[in-house]
């Protein structure tokens, strides 16, 4: 199966870690990723709240691209890019928009570009039979708590979610990979997502809550599928620790480098040691490296 | 009870016909509620919340609407505009009055996303793709912070996670495409 593939630019610096492991997983399910050659920005948090019209036009411009490459759909990882192509699809609808865009690209959009993040890929065109064959090493009694953020689910009209509130895809490819997922609060709360570089503090305060649920029901690790989640998870625990006294130490991965590890991926083709808060105690202490 | 005539009561509707116009989103039919600022994780460092944003539109309220900083402390999370019953997309609401803030070039308290929107953009424009190492280089710089997340960055880097070199890529399509925009515009 050939699926069109737009890492965007948070899976080439920042969340390499998500690149790597969805490729093995890919591979290993013999999901073909075929990158969207020369593919733009997709204008991710400040196109939608600067201009209109370029925020639709970016995304459009990488489902012409993906066109171009004999391209039906296009898998983006990242959540933030999954949503501006989303939302770009659905805006496309209206013709004065569309008419619009189609000038700065000087082509035409295509219409049915089936756009899907990575759990789609997963649950939809591969299926959990076909993930549990996969596995050679079971996680169980790992106890995961699975995060989705915002733009995995939401808005709905745009994504087309039926479980915003309590998604639960995730937590059943963990079962599949014999891990335990957990029932907590926060799943779908907002990390705070590039405040980080603008207004740090409510990155602090949102992500905290976040860490302290994840904590209460004693999780062993947070599965994420998002890179902007990921660098704030994992990245500002010991800044949290600092301003708010605690001693958070929570492992974050991606659910993609989980999968990686049950299909007997080694831990340094996923870019497990890439992380900021360490994993290697987490998966020694359960024998999974 | 003082009596007032029909005339002395007016509602500018000129800035929610303004929104209506740019989003296609109906302020109008908000009716306080208050679920979108019940959700609102960011609401603890807003001036006012989503709820009361929302009647300022409705009023015309355009200095309460824009200058404070409620619209820019809205992380684009999208959970007001998934459990409005009324089916507003607040989020895009919220979008439109930053675009006509910025447009506009009306003074605000906007949290620095201003700057980080066009250092962004200009990314876009000329490389095509996001430069994490410059954007926040100069963003530090210029909101004069230049050590902000010194120890984090450098962590980053040593992991490889942060690229000092720009993607080096041809800029013609992307120039392109912001120039066509730019004349759309005028």
């Amino acid at each position: 199966m050939k699926i069109g593939y737009y890492p965007g630019c948070s899976l080439h610096s920042t969340g390499i870690e998500y690149d790597l492991s969805t490729r093995k997983v890919c591979d290993a399910l013999g999901v073909e990723l075929a990158e969207v050659s020369e593919w733009v920005c997709c204008g991710s948090s400040p196109a939608h709240q600067c201009d209109e019209l370029m925020s639709i036009a970016l995304p459009a411009q990488n489902m012409v691209l993906a066109q171009s490459d004999g391209l039906k759909e296009i898998c983006a990882p990242c959540a933030s890019c999954y949503s501006r192509l989303k939302i770009a699809k659905e805006r496309l609808k209206d013709v004065a928009m569309k008419k619009d865009v189609e000038h700065v690209l000087a082509a035409e959009c295509p219409q049915d570009m089936e756009i899907l993040h990575i759990l789609d890929v997963i649950m939809e065109k591969v299926g959990l039979d076909a993930v549990a064959e996969k596995v050679v090493q079971s996680l169980s009694g790992v106890k995961v708590a699975c995060y989705y953020g915002c733009l995995m689910t939401r808005p709905p009209k745009m994504t087309g979610k039926r479980d915003f509130e309590n998604p639960q895809e995730m937590e059943s490819v963990m079962a599949a990979l014999g891990a335990e997922p957990l029932d907590w609060n926060l799943k779908t709360f907002c990390c705070g997502a590039s405040f980080a570089l603008t207004k740090t503090e409510v990155v602090l305060e949102l992500t905290k809550k976040i860490l302290a649920d994840a904590a209460a029901v004693e999780a062993d690790v947070i599965a994420v599928g998002c890179p902007l989640c990921h660098a704030n998870l994992d990245g500002r625990q010991p800044q949290i620790n600092e301003k708010f006294s605690t001693d958070f130490n929570i492992p974050i991965m991606y659910f993609t480098e989980l999968m990686g590890l049950a299909f007997g991926v080694k831990p340094k083709e996923l870019g497990l040691f890439k992380h900021l808060t360490d994993v290697d105690d987490f998966l020694r202490e359960r024998a999974l490296i | 009870m003082k009596v007032i005539s029909q005339n002395e009561i007016k509602i500018d509707s000129t800035l929610a016909e303004e929104v209506a116009k740019r989003s296609g989103e109906n302020v109008f039919l908000c009716y306080q509620c208050r679920k979108c600022a019940s959700g609102c994780p960011s609401r603890s460092f807003m001036d006012s919340t989503p709820t009361e944003l929302m009647r300022y539109v409705q009023l015309g309220m355009a200095d309460e609407a824009m200058k404070g900083n409620t619209a820019w402390f809205c992380v684009s999370c999208q959970t007001c505009s998934t459990r409005c019953p009324q089916d507003i997309d607040i989020a895009h609401v919220i979008d439109t009055l930053r675009i006509i803030v910025q447009e506009k070039k009306i003074k605000a308290e906007t949290n620095n996303i201003r700057l980080f929107n066009r250092i962004w953009m200009i990314a876009m424009k000329y490389i095509g793709r996001m430069y994490e190492a410059g954007l926040v280089g100069s963003l530090n710089f210029l909101t004069l912070r230049p050590f902000k997340d010194m120890a984090l960055g450098v962590k980053m880097i040593k992991k490889g996670k942060i690229k000092m070199i720009p993607p080096i890529r041809n800029p013609l399509p992307t120039m392109k495409m912001f120039s066509r925009a730019k004349g759309l515009k005028k």
